[in-house]
């Protein structure tokens, strides 16, 4: 169990999907326990990267050695063989099936001749040692669909020990938790490394890249750019391999005071336990910041604002017009707004083309007097959705599922802004987005509002309430907390605010 | 503060076991069952006389073993709209050599059998070597095997079967145990189905390929080997289901199986008995208790004297209202 691996090298790696050339002659080595990191926009081929180690996909080029032998990676299976298993990025467990039984997939013991039994006693007794293990308190009967990613993730981890798994690459694990289970998480890499194990892990996160890691390589459109060991890790060079240019975070203007009559203001919105008492106002040209942890109420606060969910009391009005009964349509069309943070769910849809998605806002207004759309017009709106916010792809025509996550968003902010808003609040604008892209999301955001736009940012990262907003509330538990302006929008006074430590 | 943020974030909250919802799936299948029987015996009370309810019993039996091989199809995502013609061509087959060629009962069963598999196993070459979808790959079988049925049949049609046909069909084949032999045949069957799906490493294989099967492909499961065999299994199913219908009707035609709707009435039932059309999960006993309600339900139709026309548009709207609220149900739980 404590034996360490040997050294995982892959040497001139090369991958093509059909025309896409996804890794070019890419060399990366796992030195044994080591906690190494890959980072890279979204696109540059990190998940490719750690699929080829994991025997899911196979290279066109290059060659992988353990410990200098060269291994055959034709399936999974001979990847287990060799001690190698990935956690994917979505977690693969079958939900219909207990979770012990997921974790003894193609591997479920059997008792007695013809015709041999599954044997469960073992399964359970195993499943259950191996999770209390690394410390999770689930029921291993219970079907897997019960489970929180979080948990899904552990449970992962543990298959991997129970196939005698050495090197357990982690494919960006931390996107979709939480700061508590990301620390829980953390710990537990950090016992695997302690116990020997090496680890591959993915990350947009600087903070969680620098807090965990040995060593970082950066991958650039399927080239690796640079390499880093710890002690040497410097944000803005690891950032200038990743983009290939200098990305500037603290370029912030001076924060405004708006002026003028309020264009959205809030009074006494409601509805318990979830939110209570929410006055805010929101002027042309402003950007406001919404923080707070998730279960705050944040985005409750906000979907109620929009008409999305119910409230007990309270009043919304925008630009002098009471809104607070108004219907989604009618909402939008007096120039109301949500940008959800969910993309794939609510924000676009993802087999159908950039087209279709960037008119699907304003589908109405395309229509002829006859009802036929109008071809001529919805191309031009999509070609001026591509150019305005910098989507990168091949054409109108693409699927907006192929794009990456921070092309996704442009495409859907393209959206939302056809239909000339004059107030939008955006829910985690930049969730599940490189730094490359961030940034151009944040110029976007800012253009925005220059022209008069008045906006609002729901987000749970402090560094974009403090690179974009004029203005930050602070949600806590359902309540305004807190509300900074000024010289008082500073990482501490945030920070403290979301947190609840800064009262009223 | 660090309890503030301690309080905020959600406690990694510990899943409990459910209680199962299958166990109430079946009780609210019998309920219905009872009711049925009940309400139209109260109004005709033949309807509950020893004969039809062994009458009831018995076409259910058909519908069971279609229904069997239909839920392992749906269990792995995938559905067999040929099991009809494979139930018809099979009925066509060996109730015309039970009597021209007096094949016997322990020829006819093997070959039978084995025709059934051949039928299937072209179907999960279709569906896991060309990668057609089922349900269109299927579509194409059921008509291709509907049509040899009318080329093997001719013309002709059976009208009876071989007295050992007979005795399989309406006989008992424990003297002194007073359960049809078909009725047997079923129980034997849904046992071993339920054993190879709980217990055994291929029905587990077969859930998996249900949930995902790229996942179940990744965990070193031979999907493709694990397909052809649940269609293969199915053609047999569907073609033994074919000999005991032969066998206790003594009669056929070239539109048995596919001018009922077997294949629909299949589906029918294991979605009734609570198996999912999104695949990964399935409830044989369901399967089976269903069968009996749609059995039951055909027959109260028959009792009520609601005219022949409807008897399409009633059995339609009784499958979709056991389906829609066995839906609700385990949407809500
Ligand atoms: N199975 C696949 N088929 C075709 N293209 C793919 C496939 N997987 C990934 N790609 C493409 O390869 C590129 C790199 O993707 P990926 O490795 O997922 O990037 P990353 O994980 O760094 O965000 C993307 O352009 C993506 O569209
Ligand atoms: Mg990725």
């Amino acid at each position: 169990m404590s034996r360490t691996p040997g050294l995982l090298a892959a040497t001139g790696i090369d991958k093509r999907f059909g025309a896409n050339s996804v890794l070019r002659n890419v060399s990366l080595s796992l030195a044994p326990g080591e906690v190494h990191t890959l980072m890279g926009e979204n696109g540059a081929g990190k998940s490719t990267l750690f699929r080829i180690l994991a025997g899911i996909h196979q290279p066109d080029a290059g060659q992988i050695n353990l410990d200098g032998a060269a291994l055959d990676l034709r399936n999974p299976s001979a990847a287990y063989g060799h001690g190698i298993y990935l956690v994917p990025q979505e977690p693969a467990l079958l939900k219909e099936l207990s979770v012990a039984e997921n974790m003894f997939l193609g591997m479920l013991p059997t008792r007695g001749w013809f015709p041999s039994r599954i044997d469960w006693k073992t399964i359970r007794g195993q499943a259950q040692d191996s999770l209390s293990a690394l410390g999770l308190d689930v029921d291993v009967r219970d079907d897997a669909k019960h489970l929180s990613i979080a948990q899904q993730q552990l449970v992962e981890c543990a298959k991997a020990l129970l196939r005698g798994c050495r090197i357990i690459l982690f494919d960006e694990p931390t996107s979709p938790l939480t700061g508590r289970e990301v620390g829980i998480l953390f710990a537990i890499m950090r016992r695997l490394r302690a116990q020997g194990c090496t680890l591959g892990f993915i990350s947009h996160r600087m903070d969680e890249v620098s807090e965990i890691s040995d060593r970082v390589s950066v991958l650039r459109d399927g080239a690796v750019t640079d390499e880093v060991d710890r002690g040497g890790f410097d944000r803005a060079r690891l950032v200038r391999a990743m983009v290939g240019r200098e990305v500037i975070f603290d370029r912030r203007r001076v924060r405004r005071e708006a002026e003028g009559e309020p264009v959205l203001s809030v009074r006494g919105l409601a509805h318990a336990p979830v939110f209570s008492g929410v006055d805010f106002d929101v002027r042309p040209g402003e950007i406001l910041g919404f923080s707070g942890l998730i279960g705050s109420g944040r985005t409750e606060i906000a979907e109620a604002v929009c008409g999305l969910r119910e409230k007990s009391a309270g009043s919304v009005t925008l630009a002098g017009q009471d809104i607070s009964t108004s219907s989604i349509g009618d909402i939008i069309e007096a120039g109301l707004v949500y940008v959800p943070e969910d993309r794939a769910r609510h924000g676009v849809i993802l087999p159908m083309s950039i087209r279709d998605n960037a008119t699907a806002g304003q589908i109405g207004r395309l229509q002829g007097k006859s009802g036929i759309l109008n071809r001529g017009r919805e191309i031009a709106i999509a070609t001026d959705t591509m150019r305005r916010y910098q989507v990168r792809a091949r054409g109108i025509d693409q699927p907006v599922g192929q794009l990456s996550g921070g092309n996704q968003q442009k495409v859907v902010f393209g959206k939302w802004m056809s239909t000339n808003p004059k107030v939008a609040i955006l829910d985690e604008p930049t969730r599940g987005v490189d730094v490359g892209a961030k940034d151009e999301i944040y110029r976007l955001i800012e253009e925005l509002s220059a022209q008069g736009m008045a906006i609002v940012v729901i987000s749970s990262e402090l560094e974009e309430l403090i690179v974009l907003c004029d203005r930050v509330i602070a949600i806590y538990g359902g309540k305004i907390a807190a509300e900074l302006k000024g010289a008082d929008v500073t990482a501490a006074r945030v920070g403290a605010a979301f947190l609840g430590a800064e009262a009223h | 503060m660090s309890n503030a943020a301690t309080a905020a974030s959600q406690p990694g909250h510990r899943a409990k076991p459910r209680p199962r919802r299958r166990e109430l799936r079946e009780v609210t299948l019998l309920i219905a069952i009872f009711a049925v029987v009940l309400g139209v015996g109260v109004l005709r009370p033949s309807f509950m006389s020893f004969s039809n309810i062994e009458f009831m019993i018995l076409s259910s039996v058909v519908l069971g073993l279609a229904g069997i091989s239909q839920t392992f199809v749906i269990i792995t995502r995938g559905i067999d709209l040929s099991v009809s013609a494979v139930l018809g061509l099979s009925a066509m087959v060996f109730g015309l050599l039970s009597t021209t060629s007096s094949m016997p009962l322990w020829q006819a069963l093997p070959l039978c059998l084995a025709m059934g598999a051949v039928l299937g196993s072209f179907n999960g070459f279709l569906v896991a070597w060309l990668k057609i979808p089922p349900i269109i790959a299927t579509l194409g079988t059921y008509s291709l095997y509907g049509g040899l049925t009318f080329i093997y049949s001719n013309g002709l049609q059976v009208d009876q079967v071989s007295p050992n046909f007979a005795a399989f069909g309406n006989g008992n084949l424990i003297p002194g145990l007073p359960v049809p032999t078909p009725v047997l045949a079923l129980a034997a069957v849904a046992a071993a189905a339920w054993f190879v799906l709980n217990h055994m490493k291929f029905g587990r294989n077969i859930l998996a390929i249900g949930n995902n099967a790229a996942a179940a492909y990744n965990a070193g499961i031979s999907v493709r080997r694990t397909l052809l065999a649940v269609y293969t299994i199915s053609g047999a199913l569907a073609a033994f289901s074919g000999l005991v219908f032969v066998a206790y009707t003594g009669s056929a035609t070239a539109t048995t199986g596919t001018g009922d709707h077997v294949e629909l009435q299949s589906i029918a039932i294991a979605l009734i008995g609570g198996t999912a059309i999104a695949g990964g999960r399935g409830n044989l006993a369901g399967t089976v208790i269903g069968s009996v309600f749609l059995s039951v339900v055909i027959t109260a139709l028959v009792f009520l004297q609601v005219p022949a026309i409807w008897y399409s548009a009633g059995e339609g709207l009784m499958i979709l209202a056991a389906v829609t609220l066995g839906a609700r149900r385990s949407s809500k739980a």
